[in-house]
């Protein structure tokens, strides 16, 4: 949700700004857009659906996130040239390593998990267990590449707690920019 | 009712093509954020 958040703050500020400089909002285009439902649809399934997220076996939703996370990446290096992708891109790279390196998991620690509700009773028994849609519960020093896992806490003056990723704050940088860019008199996409 | 539904299908004709150019844009990038982000806001 933090992201679809940063998302729609990108859209607002590109009409609000395209609106002081009274042209019409006109935002890049990127080429390949299927690309991104046809690496979405599987992790809707694995991952965001209850129905299918807790009948699909453990091994599969472990396999779908990496390989999704390189289908979008294949449409994210061919729109590398519109701008806010950069960022996006570099974004979903840190996210994947860190995924891959985990057993096909966002890695996050007890500690931090604990700040999230619904979290329960995270005692040893759960390490290695799924957490929330796409993380796996893990002690710092059992995970790879840890600077790059979900270990970042919003402030607890925002009144909606979220663990994310460096990665994560990249791709949310990087979709504001590509909506809040000014608007051009003739955007392409190259 | 009538009126009302009447009134939508006006509306609806005036979305061009840029608008669903737009509305098929912010679907697709909401779609991208969700599976190449892994935030986590909870458990279960």
């Amino acid at each position: 949700m933090i992201l679809l958040g940063a998302l729609i703050l990108g859209l607002l500020a590109g009409l609000a700004g395209a609106a002081l400089q009274g042209r019409p909002y006109q935002p890049l285009y990127p080429r390949h857009l299927w690309l991104i439902p046809a690496a979405f649809a599987p992790q809707l399934l694995v991952a965001y659906l209850p129905a299918t997220r807790e009948l699909l076996p453990y091994w599969l939703a472990a396999a779908v996130l990496p390989s999704s996370l390189l289908v979008f990446l294949v449409f994210a290096w061919v729109n590398r040239g519109v701008p806010g992708m950069p960022l996006l891109l570099a974004g979903l790279v840190l996210n994947l390593l860190v995924i891959a390196a985990n057993g096909g998991w966002m890695p996050i620690s007890p500690e931090t998990a604990s700040h999230l509700p619904g979290a329960g009773v995270l005692d040893a028994a759960r390490l290695g267990t799924r957490f929330g849609q796409k993380d796996i519960l893990l002690l710092t020093e059992d995970t790879r590449l840890a600077f790059l896992s979900d270990r970042f806490l919003l402030p607890s003056w925002f009144h909606y707690a979220v663990a994310l990723s460096l990665g994560d704050i990249l791709v949310a940088g990087g979709v504001f920019w590509l909506l809040a860019r000014p608007a051009r008199a003739n955007p392409t996409t190259e | 009712m009538n009126k009302k539904l009447t009134e939508l299908a006006i509306r609806g004709s005036r979305l061009d093509r840029s608008h669903v150019q737009l509305l098929v844009l912010i679907l697709s990038l909401a779609m991208l954020v969700l599976g190449v982000g892994a935030p986590s806001d909870g458990g279960g």
